[in-house]
């Protein structure tokens, strides 16, 4: 009907490929795992994982979202681009069994938290200049907040999961001065508390019109507390529960979709009236950001159990 | 030609999600409508296409409107608006007399059928109906600036503005059922809206009808379906 | 649904199902009485009834003939009347707003009108319950009055129109606020069914044909059926019957082409500021020559309408106001600001007339036609405009009787007569010169005022605690006969500045709360 309207097509061609990467990454784990020279190079490998989960989720969310925003400023094109990048490197990452950072992932990586940044000084411009500046209406319907922040994650995440590949043989990895596992774990709190204000506000916007609505914002945030006891407290030879909870998360990272696809069908019109119910109903791709982080925390697990800090 | 929002068709949206299936039902009677007169007398009509030709000139490169068509609908149908002015009588009765009162105008102020007065006569006439300056015997002591603002402009304006052709013209959505809108803000709109238009102010050529020139209006209802 | 014969006697026959019938229905009906409510409109299904369309969906207003006198006449069918079972909720903006508080006591307070004899306490209770029950949308803090609950919803995205309301509000130091409406911003689910979230189709005063409206047709009314009340459709009740023992006996109706006659140990009339009094006093007997209720000669009397001015512009930008709900954001500044040289006070709401009510407003307020109309209509889609609803003050003068002229029924139409008071004249200036301001300030150009406009109404039946000035008492009763009451908008005895449905649904919810504790001490 217009010229001057982007094309949808877009929109489903970044889908398509975030299909196909998302799959690529789950279809990865689920070979035999081969034996690794290093138990860090493992949890490089799945911090990467982590990272690429955590793109995927970005690049999908941000191309309905800015279609829906008819991108109407250049940069919003900026986080696909990003998130596709930052996805593709971290299957490289994924599928890559050297013991050393690579720079084409660093600079992905890098440009990812730079994106994500930029994106949030955007984001929160957006919401200043509307009448009303910062209130809750404003929170709900202007650019959220905390979604290029999910970026900046992907980006954090993989830039982590670089310098953990990167220790040198029979030393126990490291942040700087700080213990890998750690660090991670407390990353991984911070971007899980994070997340789930998004979710939370999102879901009040919703009215938590449906019980499971809560679910994220109890889940998580109890994910994120042994997180946080990971990474602050006393060592612990296992730690099943803080597991548990991450498993959890994983799932419910998962679950979110299948149930933000049923929520399009309790928009009017259900699947019938798709190009407005898949930018006005339940955003599709973003519950996964949790599984993503909550992979980020198993990896972080993982190192702490191969490397134990004393 | 072309138009304001050239390309734009409301009526090209009938088999998507924007139209449900009353809706379809509703503007497909609306484009049927019956074109021949049951209320008006032949005579009544003649002098209605011409009115409504001054209260809504419409562009010569498409089929018009049949807005008298509408009107006649409307009476003979007994579609009431809610509410008369006590001053007014009923709406059947108001336009008959409104009508004949409008020729006797037209006879006591040039000697012609209003049908064969120019458009500027006509407007003129109008004009002086919408002031309340006509007080001929013919109107009955009906105030005709009450018939003028409460049954002509209403019943002839409403009757266009219904029509798909119309929000063509203007821009406008249409129907939007189940499918509604997604980008609400200033600027923003979706992609099964119109397009932008031109900015406000400036006239879209082909659009403005003759005014002020001396040609003869036409005096036969235009065949022909203008959908 | 349970249906009543004609010569059951029921304990209640409601005559209308709108914001005051239906919550009361359905009140009465979950407290065990037996319940009839009665409607002369269709019981419509949205979801196959409803078109897109602001010329058929007029099906909607009380279409009948009534005649409008006065020096102001009053605009009567979609601005104010339905004819639906769900009444002027299936086709109201949603605007649910609570009255400010000392408006409750505005003569003791206020210095005008005419005090209610019900606390504003009490109706902050009932407000609290009507705004859960119609899952009402508004915004996390409401800026004025004192504390409310959290709406159960939260308020919708402003459109381009509401948006620049709100941007001229902030130059003129107002606060502003998204709106209250009755329509969901997500899923609801209902006992008896679901409501989508609104898709922000902008026919909203047409009909909502999706059920994200929370219009009485989709919340009370399936309430009440679910309780055992019988709702008869297309019903037209024509007169009350007073039994010989000077209480009423139950109704005629006209419906499938013949007039029946429905038994009822109350009747309850729920008909709005025009037909109530129309069907009391066209039910005079001998022993009530001025129709039933009318003692104080007051059945029909103080009238009031809201003033529903509006300022439009034309913006550089394209706001295509015709997507969403039309008041997405409200100032009501005027309605808490006392510093003012006239009585009441008035609101301002971002305006989204569709195309057949925006050509009326030009040929109206503007006079256009011909080219000069075309033109003007051409701009539709950068047009914005804010429009009041303010407090008009009671007058005696202002009000409904019965015309000579009878209806498809042969039944007297009523004639409504109306003018504005100086008072009602200065506020509505005052409220254009600041809407004007408003618009000014966010660069809108060739500004012009509809300069005359009303819209809701209220009046003619007033509730008081004396017999001599008021037609009903606290609890919803006439004065005159025990078993006759009147629950809707014409109770009012002032108007207020804000639409009024979400009051006359929280005073029909008292009411039942009322009828319910005067059952159980036997003084029913």
């Amino acid at each position: 009907m217009s010229s001057r309207h982007p094309p949808a097509a877009l929109l489903w061609a970044t889908l398509g490929a975030v299909a196909i990467g998302g799959a690529g990454l789950l279809l990865r784990s689920r070979r035999p795992r081969a034996p690794t020279r290093s138990a860090t190079v493992r949890a490089a490998r799945r911090l990467n994982r982590a990272a690429g989960l955590l793109a995927t989720s970005v690049l999908a969310d941000s191309a309905v979202e800015h279609y829906r925003g008819s991108f109407h400023n250049r940069a919003m094109v900026a986080p696909l681009i990003s998130g596709a990048l930052s996805l593709a490197v971290s299957l490289h990452g994924q599928a890559d069994r050297k013991a050393a950072a690579h720079r084409v992932r660093d600079a992905a990586y890098a440009i990812a938290i730079l994106t994500g940044l930029t994106g949030t000084a955007f984001h929160l411009y957006n919401v200043a200049k509307k009448p009303g500046g910062f209130r809750w209406e404003n929170l709900f319907y202007g650019a959220p907040l905390g979604a290029p922040a999910a970026l900046l994650l992907s980006g954090g995440t993989g830039f982590l999961a670089e310098r953990v590949r990167a220790t040198p043989r029979w030393h126990a990895p490291r942040i700087g001065a700080l213990p890998a596992g750690r660090t991670v774990a407390a990353a991984t709190a911070l971007g899980l508390l994070g997340t789930v204000g998004e979710a939370g506000l999102l879901h009040f916007r919703g009215a938590f019109n449906d019980p499971f609505m809560f679910a994220p914002v109890t889940l998580p945030p109890l994910s994120a507390l042994c997180m946080a006891n990971a990474a602050f407290g006393p060592k612990r030879r296992q730690r099943w529960l803080t597991r548990a909870m991450l498993r959890l998360t994983a799932w419910l990272g998962l679950a979110g979709v299948a149930f933000h696809l049923r929520g399009i069908n309790r928009q009017m019109g259900g699947w019938h009236n798709v190009r407005q119910n898949l930018l006005n109903g339940p955003p599709i791709p973003a519950p996964p950001s949790f599984s993503g982080l909550a992979l980020a925390g198993l990896a972080a697990l993982g190192l702490m159990e191969d490397h134990p800090d004393g | 030609m072309a138009e304001r929002y050239s390309g734009y068709d409301v009526l090209g949206k009938r088999h998507t999600p924007s139209w449900n299936p009353k809706t379809r039902e509703v503007i497909d009677a609306r484009l049927a409508v019956y074109r021949e007169p049951r209320f008006f007398t032949a005579s009544e009509w003649r002098t209605l296409w011409a009115l409504c030709e001054r209260i809504v000139p419409q562009p010569k490169h498409r089929a018009p409107v049949p807005l008298p068509s509408y009107v006649d609908e409307k009476l003979q149908c007994r579609q009431l608006d809610g509410y008369r002015y006590a001053s007014l009588p009923p709406q059947d009765e108001a336009w008959r007399r409104g009508l004949a009162a409008l020729e006797a105008e037209a006879h006591s102020a040039h000697g012609a059928a209003f049908t064969a007065l120019t458009s500027v006569q006509q407007d003129e006439l109008l004009r002086r109906m919408q002031h309340g300056q006509l007080m001929g015997p013919a109107w009955q002591g009906m105030p005709c600036q009450l018939f003028f603002e409460h049954r002509v402009l209403p019943d002839i304006t409403h009757a266009y503005y219904a029509h798909p052709t119309a929000w063509d013209e203007i821009g406008f959505g249409g129907p939007a059922s189940p499918r509604g809108y997604v980008r609400m803000g200033l600027e923003r709109r979706d992609p099964w809206e119109a397009p932008r238009a031109q900015a406000p102010g400036t006239q879209a050529p082909g659009s403005e009808a003759p005014r002020g020139e001396a040609s003869r209006a036409t005096t036969a209802p235009p065949q022909g379906s203008s959908q | 649904m349970r249906q009543y014969a004609d010569n059951e006697l029921v304990d209640f026959a409601v005559v209308g199902t709108g914001a005051g019938g239906a919550p009361l229905i359905a009140r009465l009906a979950e407290s065990g009485f037996s319940v009839v409510g009665l409607d002369a409109g269709p019981y419509y299904r949205p979801l196959e009834d409803f078109a897109s369309d602001e010329r058929e969906q007029s099906k909607l207003y009380w279409l009948d003939e009534r005649l409008v006198d006065g020096d102001n006449p009053i605009v009567m069918g979609g601005k104010n009347s339905g004819q639906a079972v769900g009444g002027s909720t299936v086709h109201f903006a949603m605007v649910s707003l609570r009255f400010r508080p000392e408006w409750f006591r505005s003569r003791s307070l206020l210095g005008y009108g005419a005090d209610w004899p019900v606390d504003w306490r009490e109706m902050w209770h009932y407000y609290g319950i009507a705004e859960q029950a119609l899952g009402i949308a508004g915004p996390v803090h409401y800026p004025w009055g004192p504390w409310r609950p959290r709406y159960p919803y939260r308020a919708h995205e402003l459109n381009g129109a509401a948006e620049l309301l709100g941007r001229g509000a902030e130059a003129l130091g107002m606060k502003w606020t998204p709106t209250p409406l009755a329509t969901v911003s997500a899923p609801r689910a209902h006992a008896h069914g679901r409501s989508p979230p609104c898709v922000y189709r902008g026919f909203c005063r047409f009909g909502c044909s999706t059920n994200a409206k929370q219009s009485q047709l989709v919340t009370f009314i399936p309430r009440a059926l679910a309780a055992g009340a019988e709702i008869r459709d297309l019903a037209m009740v024509g007169r009350i019957e007073l039994g010989h023992d000077g209480r009423v006996a139950g109704v005629h109706y006209h419906r499938e082409g013949r007039w029946r006659f429905q038994r009822a140990r109350h009747v309850v009339v729920a008909g709005y500021a025009i037909e109530t009094p129309r069907l009391l006093l066209a039910s005079a007997t001998d022993r009530h020559p001025h129709g039933l209720a009318n003692s104080s000669d007051l059945v029909g009397r103080y009238l009031m309408t809201q003033s529903n001015q509006a300022v439009f512009g034309t913006m550089p930008q394209e706001v295509r106001w015709y997507k969403g709900p039309p008041s997405l954001a409200i100032t009501e500044h005027w309605n808490y600001d006392d510093h003012k040289a006239f009585f009441g006070g008035y609101c301002w709401m971002a305006q989204g007339p569709l195309p057949v009510e925006w050509a009326t407003i030009q040929t109206s307020a503007r006079g256009l036609w011909g080219q000069p109309l075309r033109d003007a209509m051409e701009k539709y889609n950068y047009q914005v405009g804010l429009k009041m609803v303010g407090e008009m003050l009671p007058d005696e003068r202002n009000r409904v009787t019965l015309a000579d002229e009878r209806d498809q029924y042969g039944l007297r139409v009523a004639r409504v007569t109306y003018s504005w008071g100086e008072n009602d004249k200065a506020l509505i200036q005052h409220a254009l010169n600041q809407m004007q301001m408003s618009l000014e300030a966010v660069g809108a150009a060739d500004i012009f005022r509809q300069e005359d406009d009303t819209n809701h109404l209220a009046g003619t039946a007033r509730m008081g605690n004396d017999p001599a000035t008021s037609v009903i008492n606290p609890d919803g009763r006439s004065w005159d006969i025990p078993n006759l009451w009147v629950c809707d908008g014409s109770v009012f005895p002032t108007t207020g500045g804000v639409n009024p449905s979400l009051t006359i649904t929280s005073l029909a919810l008292r009411m039942a709360d009322r009828i319910g504790a005067l059952a159980s001490r036997n003084e029913l």
